[in-house]
């Protein structure tokens, strides 16, 4: 959102995306579950060109001391973008503001499905570090912060995962990338747990009537079908190879 | 046969006590990825951080002595407990190395041990709680394997620290840290077998 | 958990003196290295190098700046690392550590002394230049971060493109030019454990040394040299650190052609 007003380019043609796509059509989404060895949980994603590397570290002790519970697990998330991410220039270390932000309503979603209280007096760390950007990092960082939470063996009630839908012209279509976030008319981000349909994460900008942020939302849960397949295959693929799942003990 | 469950996946269509699952609306779900055979007896957990059981061994170091009652460092993130009983004649220092069982699980972060034996001499290593099971194999199969081609006493903790002493310690902390890089392998057993048997003549 | 660590330590100490290394390797041999290049198509140049466990991504990005005061005819060179929190549960997130600082000027100073990025070639005109930002992340850590990084960068150099300038702006899709490569450096780091000394020390080695010495070379001549924590060499043994340094540049200088292929 909010381009340069000239030279915006042309979102549709042929009645096609600016990169072939069709409206209800996903990037391509790959995932690798455990990349790394020190995090307790890790997942890679690339999803579009995104990509993203999700780590997760904890339980742990809580650092400060004084911000621990003593009825349950504090979450910290950190979004980042590596400096050498966008297509632009070379972005600046350091958090900020959108990060900031991004960070806080990443951690409210996994708030809600992590059993946080069944480790009081103790600390979560989720880091999200974008790699490379492509439109919808947020929702794609979210996708592959879940897998790297199940692979650290910290109890959830269910495996979210987050799309975008936006508004081009009259149309809605499913996982902007980065040209569509810049000059389309609405995007929406949306995280939804899947076995209750809850949406945990929900952000609009733009322009939309009522019917269009309930087909949008109708898109995401249909999206969430495709995405929620891919993050469970990803997790049983880096599982079922290991000796002793065959074992009967 | 064993199926891979992911956390929010459907274990029952009905209430069910089924250990690492939780129920809703009158079902039953996973809580983690894990292996779960359909018997009801639990969903096995394929990662996490060492999850305290009692009667598990653990291997770790006094740390403190207050009034009778010892703390223990097992390296793990809570604190562990040697509460002696009426007939236990415990005479820990701090430093020693002890190897216990756990007896009860007061919460996440408070264990208490029970049967704590003295180690003397030896040495310690740390693997990940992880890969343990990987190294002490089935039936014990590869740590006996370990212990035997090395002459060494090997005692391990379900909390990843693990006391050996005598005969090639070298040798062996050499097959442990190897089983423990190499735990998703096949053929593993053999392996370190016959990298024993040539490297222990 | 101090307490272990300690006994981790004495255990590799121990080993060490007896000319073992915990995995089996011989004191001066590198772990496995896997390096793949090119592959993050938003920077100029990209690199990740595998050492071990030890995973180091370098990110290049060039922009349009100005050159510095003191060097007007050329472009300019930054160099910066990031030891994410997701490489080592100590690693924290906020300002860069001293740690991360010296790995970058470390893996910098080696680049810059070795000329290996044709800067005058990239003087666009007058107050105008390219500034080549090659940016370390750390993403998981199992020792020796410095040879790790310095071979990621180089082969991130050797593959980066600069993009075209028009009208005061970098245009960077399209044509580009391959950026020029004066000269390649590599690193070898060693660890003096007691009196034993290995070359690429894995994360416990690193935590069990009482020194370290980092010495970057071209085929002739030492470029760069950085000692660190607060152990000493003797004059004989840096000499020694010196002649293998060079040997392993040679190891290393096949690798990156390799990739090149």
């Amino acid at each position: 959102m909010g381009g340069p007003s000239v030279n915006k380019p042309e979102l549709v043609i042929n009645g096609k995306r600016v990169d072939g796509r069709e409206f209800n059509e996903l990037r391509k989404i790959k995932i690798t579950a455990s990349p790394l060895v020190n995090a307790s949980g890790s997942a890679y994603i690339e999803w579009g060109n995104n990509k993203i590397l999700a780590g997760v570290y904890g339980p742990r002790e809580v650092n400060p001391r004084h911000l621990a519970d003593s009825t349950k697990a504090v979450l910290k998330c950190r979004y980042s973008m590596a400096t050498f991410s966008s297509l632009s220039e070379h972005g600046r270390s350091g958090p900020n503001r959108r990060a900031t932000e991004i960070s806080k309503v990443i951690k409210e979603v996994f708030e809600n499905v992590i059993m946080l209280n069944e480790y009081p007096d103790s600390q979560i760390d989720l880091f999200i570090e974008v790699l490379q950007a492509d439109g919808g990092t947020r929702t794609a960082g979210i996708t592959a912060a879940a897998v790297a939470l199940a692979t650290s063996g910290i109890p959830m009630r269910d495996l979210v995962y987050a799309v975008s839908v936006g508004r081009i012209g009259e149309r809605l279509a499913i996982d902007f990338n980065m040209i569509e976030d810049n000059y389309s008319d609405s995007d929406m981000p949306i995280a939804i747990a899947p076995r209750n349909g809850e949406v945990l994460l929900l952000q609009m900008d733009g322009e939309m009537t009522k019917a269009q942020v309930s087909e949008a939302m109708d898109m995401a849960i249909g999206a969430g079908k495709t995405i929620s397949a891919i993050q469970r295959e990803a997790l049983r693929e880096a599982y079922a190879l290991m000796p002793g799942n065959t074992d009967k003990q | 046969m064993r199926n891979i469950v992911t956390p929010g996946e459907l274990i029952a269509p009905a209430p069910v006590m089924v250990k690492n699952a939780y129920i809703e609306g009158g079902k039953t779900y996973s809580k983690v990825l894990g292996m779960y055979d359909g018997a009801g007896r639990g969903i096995i957990p394929l990662e996490g951080a060492w999850c305290p059981t009692p009667e598990d061994t653990v291997v770790g170091m006094i740390s403190e002595v207050k009034n009778k009652v010892y703390v223990a460092d097992l390296s793990y993130f809570g604190r562990s407990l040697i509460v002696p009983g009426k007939y236990d004649e415990y005479n820990f220092s701090e430093g020693d190395i002890i190897a216990a069982k756990i007896k009860d699980v007061e919460s996440r972060r408070t264990v208490i041990l029970k049967e704590a034996e003295l180690l003397e001499g030896g040495t310690l290593i740390r693997v990940k709680p992880k890969k343990v099971l990987r190294i002490i194999g089935k039936k014990d199969t590869m740590i006996s394997q370990i212990a035997a081609l090395t002459k060494t006493q090997i005692v391990v903790g379900m909390n990843g620290i693990i006391w050996l002493r005598g005969g090639n310690l070298a040798l062996a902390t050499e097959a442990i840290f190897r089983v423990e890089r190499e735990a998703h392998t096949s053929g593993l057993t053999e392996t370190i077998k016959l990298f024993l048997e040539t490297k222990s003549v | 958990m101090d307490a272990m660590d300690t006994v981790k330590t004495n255990h590799i100490r121990g080993l060490i003196s007896k000319g073992i290394r915990e995995d089996g390797r011989a004191l001066m041999d590198f772990r496995k290295i896997k390096l793949a290049s090119g592959f993050m198509q938003n920077a100029e140049g990209s690199a990740q190098v595998e050492l071990g466990e030890t995973k180091v991504l370098a990110g290049i990005k060039l922009d349009v700046e100005e050159p510095m005061e003191d060097t007007p005819d050329r472009g300019n060179l930054m160099v910066s690392a990031e030891l994410l929190p997701i490489a080592s549960g100590s690693f924290e997130t906020g300002p860069p550590s001293p740690a991360s600082v010296e790995f970058a000027r470390v893996v910098d100073r080696g680049i810059r002394a070795g000329n290996c990025v044709d800067l005058p070639s990239l003087l666009i005109e007058e107050e105008k230049c390219w500034t080549v930002f090659i940016d370390l992340y750390v993403l998981n850590y199992d020792g020796n971060l410095f040879d790790a990084g310095a071979l990621a960068a180089m082969a991130a150099l050797t593959s980066t493109r600069v993009p075209k300038y028009e009208d005061g702006a970098a245009i960077r899709t399209g044509a580009s030019t391959q950026l020029k490569i004066g000269n390649i450096v590599t690193s070898s780091t060693f660890s003096k454990i007691k009196s034993r000394t290995v070359l690429d020390a894995n994360g416990d080695e690193s935590a069990a040394s009482d020194c370290r010495m980092t010495i970057t070379t071209d085929e002739e001549k030492v470029r760069a040299m950085q000692k660190g924590l607060s152990g000493g060499f003797f004059k004989g043994e840096v000499e020694e650190l010196v002649d293998t340094a060079f040997i392993k540049n040679k190891e290393l200088r096949d690798i990156l052609k390799r990739k090149a292929e």
